[in-house]
């Protein structure tokens, strides 16, 4: 549990919501800007058209305006001469009469005049325009140069015919996509989490199918079944290294066996030695291979200081052998959630190293308890502060050429400990000496 | 002494039957659960040594099957399946003993005689370690043959002790054997027992050693050349 979540959450990259947003915002602006240029060329090679929409646009600023006179507005920005006034239909009506009055008299009708005068263009029309519920005549002229009297024209098309559709079109697909991404990211979510709590202890476990999406649910199935090829291959190993071992050790018993019949010498000892060496790292490989595999039931509850007496009880005669002291104490309740033999091997292993690196006549002491805790310590040189982080890795020995072991022992120890969801410390005791520590599950209170 | 070894490595079997053999024991060999049971229903043997993984079945069922019918002969598992659940299993089928491959020939006649000196078992009145002597029936002790006087419970204390020589008695073990079920215990009586054996023993030159495992019980060694 505590080795997830040091290297997950980091923020790498954006989210996918917002590379959709993102995304979403260029496309709309790409896609604007193509309709101003569709708006720009198409009134540039239609300049009635332009002149057209310029008097209509200044006709509808004096029907919005309060001012009485025309004349005062601003017209269309860099125009040069500007007038505006309005007329009668009436006959008789106050001159000077449009130029064009061939519209049935007593009528008057929108038109609209563009001609090119010296130095530019002269635009002259009629609108009609509302005037406090009245309908009047503006007769507008102006001339002018260029692109500039047209600008305001071209922005109004522009906001009309680009703004006024795109924006609510951006908004609904980006809620839309909200909505989209949030409904396509949540299996993703959960599946982040069961990848997150897969365990390489628990090794039958997959991530939950959501029927769709279906990008997702094929994500999620293409990962179960990785899962599924890399429990195989991990089964394939863990089967190799044990029945390597298990095959090895028959032909072992037949060298120790073989050795005993040669005559007593120096090399017969050697050989004894050698392969007594290789019978214990075979063992322990296959120890470790078992240790690897190992799945503790969440509900058999041992005494821990039973199979505590029971192991001193065994290696009593090997530290009698040896002229060492074992000792063993249980204190208050010592039951704990676990696999009684990988406990026994747990402790078999700790007192194994315990008399392999305290000196003779000291005692070593295997204590069970207070709680679901086992602790073997010895009165030995302790561990160097430089050796502490190396002790429980696999195959590492102080030092090569003295040692006997694998140097596997410890490193069993630590994978039987975390099986059990448990944990094991090493440290030199108060008083000199070595101290492991093994902590397991707490049986389930009220039983 | 005849044990019934079944083995299908003809080379170990060959190579264990020697060194029993040269121990005192007389061993004969079929390689195959068939075989065995051929042999066990023509011989009365004293203890069966079996291998777990035999060509025409598994040795487990062996031990089942021998168990169903009551009998008590002693078995001693020899096998090359060290698991964490194969000695459970083991034992829980009806085996006495497990001893994982690669052993030693002193390790496997120590078994051998630690199993054949269990009650029940056909032999086993007289007990020794080292030089010490006890008769079960006649309830006496001797150290290089010559009578050690004891007091009746001293001589029940140093029979557990015997029989599991070399091995660790637990406390609760010995106390449920010396002691009736409603007699008071005090809580040293038994460490007041074993003392004085202790100094009886080492008064008549006995050459093995009674040691205390604390926590667990006591254990009787004989000097240490028996044990490789």
């Amino acid at each position: 549990m505590d080795k997830a979540g040091n290297s997950k959450r980091g923020p790498a990259g954006p989210t996918l919501f917002r590379q959709i947003a993102t995304r979403l915002a260029a496309f709309t602006l790409l896609f604007a800007l193509l309709d101003v240029g569709i708006v720009v060329f198409t009134y540039s090679s239609q300049p009635e058209s332009l002149a057209q929409e310029l008097l209509t646009l200044e006709a509808n600023k004096a029907e919005r305006s309060t001012a009485p006179v025309p004349d005062l507005l601003a017209g269309p920005p860099g125009a040069e001469h500007w007038a505006a006034r309005y007329v009668e239909p009436a006959a008789g009506g106050s001159a000077p009469p449009p130029s064009r009055v061939d519209a049935p008299s007593g009528v008057l009708m929108d038109w609209t005049r563009r001609e090119r005068i010296p130095g530019g263009y002269r635009i002259s029309g009629v609108r009609s325009v509302q005037q406090g519920g009245q309908q009047r005549w503006l007769y507008m002229q102006f001339e002018g140069d260029g692109i500039r009297p047209y600008v305001p024209v071209i922005a109004n098309e522009i906001v009309q015919h680009v703004v006024l559709p795109l924006i609510p079109l951006s908004l609904l697909l980006l809620l839309f996509n909200v909505f989209a991404v949030r409904r396509v990211l949540g299996p993703l979510q959960r599946a982040e989490a069961e990848v997150d709590a897969l365990d390489p202890d628990n090794v039958l476990l997959r991530l939950s199918e959501a029927p769709e999406p279906r990008e997702v649910n094929t994500l999620v199935r293409a990962v179960n079944r990785a899962l599924t090829r890399l429990d195989k291959t991990m089964a394939i190993l863990r089967g190799f290294t044990a029945n390597a071992a298990h095959e090895l050790r028959t032909p072992l018993s037949i060298m120790q066996l073989s050795l005993d019949k040669l005559p007593p010498g120096p090399l017969r000892d050697d050989l004894q030695a050698d392969t007594q060496h290789m019978a214990r790292l075979v063992g322990q490989m296959l120890d470790l291979a078992q240790a690897d595999a190992l799945a503790v039931e969440p509900d058999v509850l041992v005494d821990l200081a039973d199979i505590g007496r029971d192991i001193v009880g065994a290696m009593a005669p090997k530290a009698f052998a040896a002229q060492r002291e074992l000792r063993f104490e249980a204190v208050g309740d010592t039951r704990a959630l676990g696999h009684a033999e990988a406990i026994y091997r747990i402790y078999r292993n700790l007192i194994d190293n315990a008399l392999a690196h305290a000196p003779g006549a000291t005692p070593i002491e295997v204590t069970a308890g207070p709680g679901p805790q086992l602790s073997v310590r010895d009165h030995g040189p302790g561990i160097a502060d430089e050796d502490l982080p190396h002790i429980f890795e696999r195959f590492w020995r102080k030092d090569r050429r003295k040692s006997d072991g694998a140097g596997l022992g410890l490193g069993i120890v630590q994978r039987l400990a975390e099986a059990h969801g448990g944990a094991i410390t090493a440290r030199n005791a108060p008083g000199g000496g070595a101290l492991f520590e093994v902590t397991f599950a707490p049986p389930e209170p009220g039983r | 002494m005849r044990l019934l070894l079944v083995e299908d490595n003809a080379r170990l079997a060959s190579l264990i039957r020697e060194g029993l053999d040269r121990q005192g024991f007389a061993v004969d060999w079929c390689e195959t659960v068939s075989g065995a049971e051929h042999a066990l229903a023509i011989t009365m043997y004293d203890l069966l040594l079996l291998d777990l993984g035999l060509p025409d079945g598994e040795g487990l069922d062996l031990v089942r099957g021998l168990r169903r019918r009551q009998d008590t002969m002693p078995i001693l598992v020899l096998t090359a399946r060290g698991g964490l659940d194969d000695r459970v299993v083991g034992l829980d089928a009806g085996a006495d003993d497990y001893l994982v491959k690669p052993f030693q020939i002193p390790e496997l006649a120590a078994r051998c005689r630690a199993l054949l000196r269990r009650p029940g078992a056909s032999l086993g009145t007289e007990l020794s370690a080292g030089n010490v002597t006890l008769h079960s029936a006649e309830r006496s002790v001797k150290v290089s043959g010559e009578p050690v006087v004891a007091t009746p419970r001293e001589v029940d204390l140093l029979e557990c002790l015997l029989r599991r020589a070399g091995h660790v008695v637990a406390k609760l073990a010995i106390e449920g054997a010396l002691y009736s079920m409603d007699a008071e215990v005090t809580p040293n009586a038994l460490e007041a027992c074993v003392s004085r054996l202790r100094k009886r023993l080492a008064t008549a030159g006995a050459d093995v050693q009674i040691t205390t495992v604390h926590g667990v019980g006591y254990a009787l060694f004989a000097p240490i050349a028996a044990h490789g």
